[in-house]
């Protein structure tokens, strides 16, 4: 990323719609309008349903902010600025569960369908409009506002199956995990690259004959005819503003009806399988509470395979915000169902391997900041994980080390268990590695190489005497 | 694949949007559907002078 003398970053996710432009001052996140888009925000502004949405929390809270704030990137100076309320953790699509791909979904439309009626449409329709406060989601794009243009369907239809509803029907009629495919393509899903595995019986799916087969077919067909001149057709034979929102109702409607429950994977039952001894949790809970309220109260934790999101839970008492990082998809959904339910808006649960963490995307590879880029936190939760990077993904134990260091910020600290090798979770999974692999886990050479990057302040082996809980400030 | 530009709404994304859009976008999408082939009709004699 690169900053102007001024200390002005513009934001490289927000070059695709050149009436706006997101920057970075400090803290704050700020918006350059041109003329045009200046125009749409103040009879936004002044419209009924945009401070409804706003102050119902669904719509990112935003105000006018003086024009001199950020430069000119074109030569014209900025017609306007806002200033947009900043979202505590950046996430992607492809780090959200099921559930949260879905109700990013229903407030995505919702907000359409609330639009339209005040004669207000969105010019896009990108699962990359939406961000989370903890397990709520809030729409980010202000710049995606524009009034309606009478006899046009929505411009960003195709964008919302591409990044939304294709991702959800993989999900929900096949049980493929939508992830891996939202990751691999900024732009999402294309209706011909799902197109061949919604063959057969499987073409009555909801949505599937229509949105999917239909609309490809639709795509090739039309291939050669400009939107303007196909505007002008629809616009000729009739279409109106009500059929664009009986569209949108019927799509809100499908989406509804799209479900995935998994059968319990591997993790989900963890907590009932994990054979800590009640005197075991007692004395990690302890010491986790005691370890994240040691120093000031952190903005940020990162619990690093928060599983059922136990410790993030009890880590949110006393912290500003927390991202629940957890590889399996299915463990993911049920954290965040229950997240919800609870009305929870300060732990952010997210689907992230670590071994193979989001990279950047995009554009030049920054368009979508890579999870490392991201993650840089005031205090680390690595509990019962570092076994599972060292031992099950072959990742040496320096390199664990560093990494942890390298999650955390400035004067941060790390919370993490140590399972001793002789613990029978760390069996199992030696058994299943070449004997003698892996001679350096240890709990002496792992003491050494946080010592090496830190300083420990306190430690607790539990009662059963097979694990270690270190707290380590890092960099001091 | 075709890969259509961000901003760009597709030309058959618009048109399937009449067609998901029940009796009276179908009916919409059926007008548009009869003025094109009437244009072909109207457009072939001239073209073949
Ligand atoms: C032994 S459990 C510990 C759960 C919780 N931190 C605790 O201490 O009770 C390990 C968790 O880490 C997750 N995990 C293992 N490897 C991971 C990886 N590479 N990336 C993300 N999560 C991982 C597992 O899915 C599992 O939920």
């Amino acid at each position: 990323m690169t900053t102007s003398p001024t200390g002005v970053r513009p934001e490289p996710a927000s070059f695709r719609d050149p009436a706006n432009r997101v920057f970075h001052v400090g803290d704050e996140v700020l918006r350059g309008l041109n003329a045009q888009a200046a125009e749409h925000w103040r009879t936004l502004a002044a419209s009924p349903f945009f401070p409804t949405l706003v102050s119902a929390g669904k719509v990112c809270a935003t105000e006018d902010a003086p024009p001199t704030m950020v430069p000119a990137t074109t030569g014209t100076p900025w017609a306007a600025v806002l200033r947009h309320e900043r979202i505590p953790f950046v996430s992607h699509p492809y780090e959200w569960s099921f559930g949260m791909l879905r109700d990013a979904a229903l407030l995505h439309l919702e907000i359409l369908r609330t639009a339209l009626a005040d004669g207000f449409t969105t010019k896009d329709g990108s699962a990359y409009n939406l961000q989370w406060r903890g397990a709520k989601p809030v729409f980010i794009d202000i710049g995606s506002f524009e009034p309606i243009r009478d006899g046009e369907p929505w411009a960003g239809y195709r964008q919302f199956c591409q990044t939304v509803l294709y991702p959800l029907l993989l999900t929900a009629h096949l049980g493929v995990d939508f992830q891996p495919w939202l990751r691999a393509q900024v732009d999402g899903i294309e209706a011909d690259q799902l197109r061949p595995l919604f063959g057969g019986t499987r073409r009555l799916r909801p949505g599937v004959l229509t949105h999917l087969h239909l609309h490809g077919a639709m795509q090739q067909r039309n291939a050669a005819a400009s939107t303007s001149d196909v505007k002008a057709q629809l616009r000729a034979a009739g279409y109106s503003r009500d059929l664009q929102a009986a569209t949108v109702r019927g799509i809100e409607k499908l989406v509804r009806r799209l479900e995935h429950r998994p059968s319990g994977s591997h993790w989900t039952d963890y907590q009932r399988t994990c054979g800590y001894s009640a005197r075991d949790r007692v004395a990690k809970e302890q010491f986790v509470v005691g370890a994240v309220a040691a120093a000031a109260r952190p903005r940020l934790v990162l619990d690093l395979g928060a599983n059922d999101g136990r410790y993030a839970r009890l880590a949110a008492g006393h912290a500003d915000y927390v991202v629940a990082v957890e590889q399996d998809p299915a463990v993911v959904d049920e954290l965040y169902r229950a997240l919800r339910s609870e009305g929870q808006q300060r732990i952010l649960p997210l689907v992230v391997d670590l071994a193979d963490p989001s990279p950047g995307g995009g554009w030049r590879g920054v368009e979508r900041a890579g999870f490392a880029q991201r993650a840089s936190a005031d205090v680390v939760l690595a509990l019962a994980l570092v076994h599972h990077l060292a031992i099950g993904r072959n990742v040496p134990l320096p390199e664990v080390v560093d990494w942890l260091a390298g999650l955390t910020a400035p004067g941060g600290a790390v919370v993490v268990e140590f399972v001793h090798p002789d613990d029978p979770m760390a069996t199992r999974l030696l058994a299943n590695k070449p004997e003698g692999l892996f001679p350096d886990y240890r709990r002496d050479t792992f003491e050494r190489l946080v010592e090496a990057r830190g300083r420990i302040t306190d430690r607790l082996e539990l009662p059963s005497g097979t694990r270690t809980l270190y707290r380590a400030v890092m960099g001091g | 694949m075709i890969h259509l530009a961000y901003l760009d709404a597709g030309s058959g994304s618009l048109i399937v949007q009449a067609v998901v859009g029940g009796v009276a976008g179908a009916a919409v999408a059926a007008k548009l559907y009869w003025r094109r082939l009437v244009d072909r009709f109207r457009r072939q004699p001239t073209d073949q002078r």
